[in-house]
């Protein structure tokens, strides 16, 4: 399983193994990384799992997936950055193994 | 003098009691600490005023109330919230707003049982969630994609030569009740059955008889559920009645509070958001070329017609005394957030009434909010959009029956019936 490294705003770092098919959001919550809350459960409708991809991880990971995941980073209550995404929207792959995500200080 | 605080008791789900606070109705049961300019009784959902219209009378409540205001009505009095961000900070704050008694069902209070997880608190709420997230998340409601493919063109098939339908009983009814029985793993020969109980218990205003189906709903439930535990299966049924959060199985009551609460949220919410929107299409035939038009635009055309058409409410109980907006609440309070009304906040959603299939893509409170968020939300998009995508494709061109005079019904789900239909 590919291991996903969640920083949360504090500095606390949560190593957890995430199955493949399933994405950096469900990681969190199923292993109860409380900087992600992914209250709509993955659906683009609540903006409420943003996170900012490592820098030496952005190239891999890409930016927004669609034009809604974009628009819903806007309504998120923390910042936007150039490597901001919706967890749930980053799919767990091999490549991904050892992936760096920051989370920021609030969803909400 | 002083008076002693209120405690709002956490719903304990080994236990269930029931909610110790009566509610509160009519204006001989207004709260001191109201203030009196504060008091409106808007009539909401139930009055002829508002359901002459209810789609008008939503956005007209940003231009002719202020944001938070008591209503007073015969049924129960609570604070009301219109604004988006206001209904987000309630449904988001459980150590404020909790969701105990926020089901209106009345049930035996010698053989009480919550509705799970909607009337209990975070974070226990959250092994319920657990349970059934993965049958109904995004990923995995595509699987049922075919299947509810396959039940619209069925529902279709048995209309269309006649030219005529009422949209309620032979479409908008029985797809979210057929897709419920595949889900909970329960045969299809249920199907007018439950569309029988459906409309007993939720078109009926009677608490006595209200408990008389629920009691009937229950105790084919309760077979199920036993049934289902002698034969698992993948269904949400068997899934729950196997679950072991931590290693400790649920209780009896726990399973039944569960499954009957999955039965009650899952099916009148579906038909009446596809009566809403089947009554607009039926009225607006260049909308509908539009979206005929454009056919890679259906999510966000879905997501347009949820904001606008959103059918429930979301009630609360204050636990704590709390000040909003200048409005001081007390613990013990009821909240409804009119959600209906929150998706046409000006400030979130300008030029509200507009249905406008390219806004920007922004949170929608049409499957509610916060830890509580609808778990069907992502089951119930994909029917509304496979209805969508089906009907049209074969009855691009329909109206409503001529002479016919389309009504909405005093519910607590906002909807119009009968919808006769001709092509």
């Amino acid at each position: 399983m590919p291991l996903v490294i969640y920083v949360e705003a504090d500095g606390a770092r949560h190593e957890v193994d995430v199955p493949l098919g399933e994405n950096v959001m469900r990681g969190a919550v199923n292993n109860g990384v409380e900087g992600i809350v992914g209250e709509c459960g993955g659906g683009l409708a609540c903006a409420t799992c943003d996170c900012y991809v490592d820098a030496a991880w952005a190239d891999k990971v890409g930016g927004p997936s669609s034009d809604d995941e974009r628009d819903m980073l806007e309504s998120a209550a923390a910042e936007v950055r150039p490597t901001s995404r919706l967890s749930c929207q980053i799919a767990i792959t091999p490549e991904l193994d050892g992936l760096v995500v920051e989370l920021p200080e609030r969803q909400y | 003098m002083a008076t002693a605080p209120i405690v709002i008791p956490e719903n304990d789900p080994k236990n269930p009691v029931p909610f110790p606070l009566p509610r509160l109705a009519g204006m001989d049961n207004v709260p001191p600490h109201v203030p009196k300019e504060l008091i409106r009784s808007t009539g909401l959902p139930f009055s002829p005023e508002f359901n002459e219209n209810p789609y008008e009378f939503f956005p007209r409540m940003h231009e002719t109330l202020p944001p938070i205001y008591y209503d007073v009505g015969p049924m129960q009095n609570a604070w009301q919230l219109i604004k988006h961000e206001d209904a987000f900070f309630a449904l988001r704050h459980g150590e404020y707003f909790s969701s105990a008694s926020s089901t209106p069902f009345p049930r035996d209070p010698k053989d009480y049982f919550y509705f799970l997880p909607i009337e209990i608190d975070p974070p226990a709420h959250r092994k319920y969630r657990a349970i059934v997230d993965p049958l109904v998340n995004p990923q995995a409601v595509l699987k049922w994609e075919e299947r509810i493919r396959t039940l619209s063109n069925q529902l279709i098939d048995a209309v269309i030569e006649k030219g005529e339908c009422e949209f309620t009983e032979d479409f908008a009814r029985p797809l979210p009740v057929c897709v419920f029985l595949d889900l909970m793993g329960l045969p299809q020969d249920m199907r007018d059955q439950f569309v029988t109980w459906v409309v007993q218990l939720l078109k009926n205003m009677d608490p006595a008889k209200m408990i008389g189906v629920m009691k009937e709903i229950g105790d084919y439930l309760n077979t199920a559920i036993a049934e289902k535990r002698r034969n698992p299966d993948e269904g949400m049924i068997s899934r729950i009645v196997h679950a072991a959060p931590n290693g400790e199985p649920l209780s009896e009551k726990e399973i039944f509070g569960f499954v009957f609460f999955v039965f009650i949220a899952g099916i009148d919410t579906v038909y009446a958001t596809l009566n809403n929107i089947w009554y607009w299409l039926a009225r607006n035939p260049e909308r509908r070329h539009e979206m005929i038009g454009d056919p890679g635009n259906i999510n966000a055309q879905v997501e347009e017609l949820l904001r606008v058409f959103s059918v429930t409410f979301s009630g609360r109980i204050l636990k704590q005394d709390l000040e909003l907006r200048g409005v001081k609440m007390k613990a013990g309070d009821r909240i409804t957030s009119v959600l209906p009304a929150c998706n046409y906040d000006p400030e979130v959603f300008p030029n509200p009434r507009e249905v406008d299939f390219h806004r920007p893509r922004k949170p929608i409170l049409a499957f509610a909010g916060g830890v509580h968020s609808c778990m069907g939300a992502h089951l119930a998009r994909l029917e509304i959009k496979i209805g969508l995508q089906e009907w049209l494709r074969r009855i691009p061109d329909f109206q409503v029956k001529p002479g016919v005079d389309v009504k909405y019904v005093p519910s607590a789900v906002v909807g119009p019936e009968p919808l006769p239909l001709v092509w």
